[in-house]
């Protein structure tokens, strides 16, 4: 999505985000990624200073925060961005940044990492061969009974890299965790941003 | 409770550099780097990848303290050691190979390369292609220099009216004004803009009026004396220090060289 991204020509407008529409964004993150607590994501977007939203092409919106700097004017650093009504994610930058904020994570053998860095997408057996890892399945029940898998189909997740300790990726999840063990077979994973694409090269718009 | 960290990122290829034996420059440039720049982490990095990237680094560290022989290898040791490297059990044809190549050596090790890959490098020849490598790098700073002396004399050209009618000699310079339009409305006025390298009026007020949500435009401004027109960016609102700021953080104008004119007095903005 942001391989060929270019912040000077590819952003078209940006606007304050809202402060209710803030607080949705927030409880939309918390809420797809249940290890983050308030008091976390109040700390990375401070209530005060709003978020700016830039748009990239017709889709995609890119959600930024304001950075002081000493000496010169402040600038808007990219944190989160949505596509359409998608899941919202992180920017790796930001995931890199805080270490302790956990968001749902997927880990993937060491022989995919080369494809990812080229921004192929996750194939199934990259999470289930040794060494990759998702979480596991049925640990919860739904209301009626059926096992919950680990991560649904249409979750964003971060994904890390065998015996690495960065995340190098993050995508949409296009099957649930359960039907990639299951069927083992296709792209499991449909990456948004990865590790040398342009938008892990903009520090700041 | 909530941690930054500060991430190390390579210098030369931007990666976090457990990433950047992927990268196109690994062995030159990246492992270079992160030796030179944090030396741990290379360590730690080495022996996480085991044993051959780890005899690679200290392969590396043995290098400087490898003796320089006195003299560049002869063709029969060039051979020797090409035999040594691809073909051990046939070094005793080398005396044999020599007679029947006399005097059409260069054939004979094309031939080779051709058959077994790369010669062996002759270390007489290492520390001198440093130093060759270094000579290349002055030279190239010093072409930099040539070429911007001679952009700042383009630029000097261009921006003649303006500047003989202030009385300064070089470079660029920029001013920045407000201009009450109404008594409440203000604009902003950047004026010199087309000193600056490398920039387009255009684009630039495009910028300005997407940093600052206001109108932005270029106009004419008052011809100075030679006739030459002087352009100047005119934004709507008051954005004197904001603008300022940008100009030297965007546009890369040095700040001894961009001006705020403040109820008449032109003040150098740091």
């Amino acid at each position: 999505m942001f391989k060929k991204f270019d912040p000077s020509s590819d952003v078209s407008t940006s606007t304050q985000v809202k402060a209710s529409v803030q607080r949705a964004l927030k409880s939309q993150i918390i809420e797809s990624h249940p290890e983050i607590t308030e008091d976390i994501l109040d700390e990375l977007i401070p209530k005060k200073s709003p978020l700016v939203q830039f748009k990239v092409g017709p889709h995609l919106m890119l959600y930024c925060r304001k950075v002081e700097k000493e000496g010169s004017s402040p600038s808007d650093e990219p944190i989160f961005f949505q596509q359409r009504d998608g899941p919202i994610l992180p920017a790796l930058k930001l995931v890199h940044h805080y270490p302790t904020l956990s968001f749902k994570r997927v880990t993937v053998d060491k022989g995919a990492i080369p494809y990812l860095l080229g921004g192929a997408n996750v194939m199934c057996p990259g999470l289930t061969n040794p060494g990759g890892e998702m979480p596991p399945d049925g640990k919860e029940q739904d209301a009626q009974g059926f096992d919950v898998p680990g991560v649904a189909k249409g979750q964003g997740v971060v994904i890390y890299a065998e015996g690495k300790v960065h995340a190098l990726a993050c995508g949409v999840m296009t099957m649930s965790s359960a039907d990639i063990r299951e069927k083992n077979k296709g792209i499991g994973i449909e990456i948004s941003h990865h590790l040398g694409d342009g938008l892990f090269q903009t520090n700041e718009i | 409770m909530l941690e930054r960290q500060e991430m190390i990122y390579c210098g030369a290829c931007g990666m976090p550099p457990e990433y950047c034996e992927w990268g196109p420059d690994y062995e030159t440039h990246c492992l270079p780097w992160l030796k030179k720049h944090h030396s741990a982490l290379f360590e730690e990095l080495a022996e996480k990848r085991g044993t051959p990237a780890a005899s690679a680094g200290d392969a590396k560290d043995e290098k400087p303290v490898k003796q320089r022989p006195e003299a560049p290898w002869t063709t029969e040791q060039r051979l020797m050691e090409f035999y040594k490297q691809y073909e051990p059990n046939k070094l005793d044809n080398v005396p044999g190979l020599l007679e029947k190549y006399a005097g059409k050596e260069d054939k004979l090790f094309q031939a080779l390369t051709k058959k077994y890959g790369p010669e062996p490098d002759d270390p007489y020849y290492d520390d001198s292609e440093d130093e060759e490598e270094d000579d290349e790098e002055e030279l190239e700073e010093d072409m930099a220099n040539v070429t911007l002396s001679a952009a700042d004399k383009k630029k000097r050209r261009g921006a003649g009216a303006k500047k003989k009618k202030k009385g300064d000699g070089s470079g660029p310079r920029v001013v920045v004004q407000k201009r009450a339009q109404n008594k409440r409305r203000i604009l902003t006025v950047i004026m010199g803009m087309e000193t600056v390298e490398d920039v387009k009026l255009k684009d630039v007020s495009k910028a300005f009026s997407k940093r600052f949500a206001g109108s932005s435009s270029v106009k004419d401004g008052v011809p100075g004396p030679s006739g030459k027109s002087a352009k100047e960016i005119i934004i709507q609102g008051d954005h004197l220090y904001d603008v300022a700021e940008m100009i030297v953080d965007k546009f890369g104008v040095p700040d001894t060289a961009v001006f705020l004119d403040i109820d008449g007095d032109v003040v150098p903005l740091r």
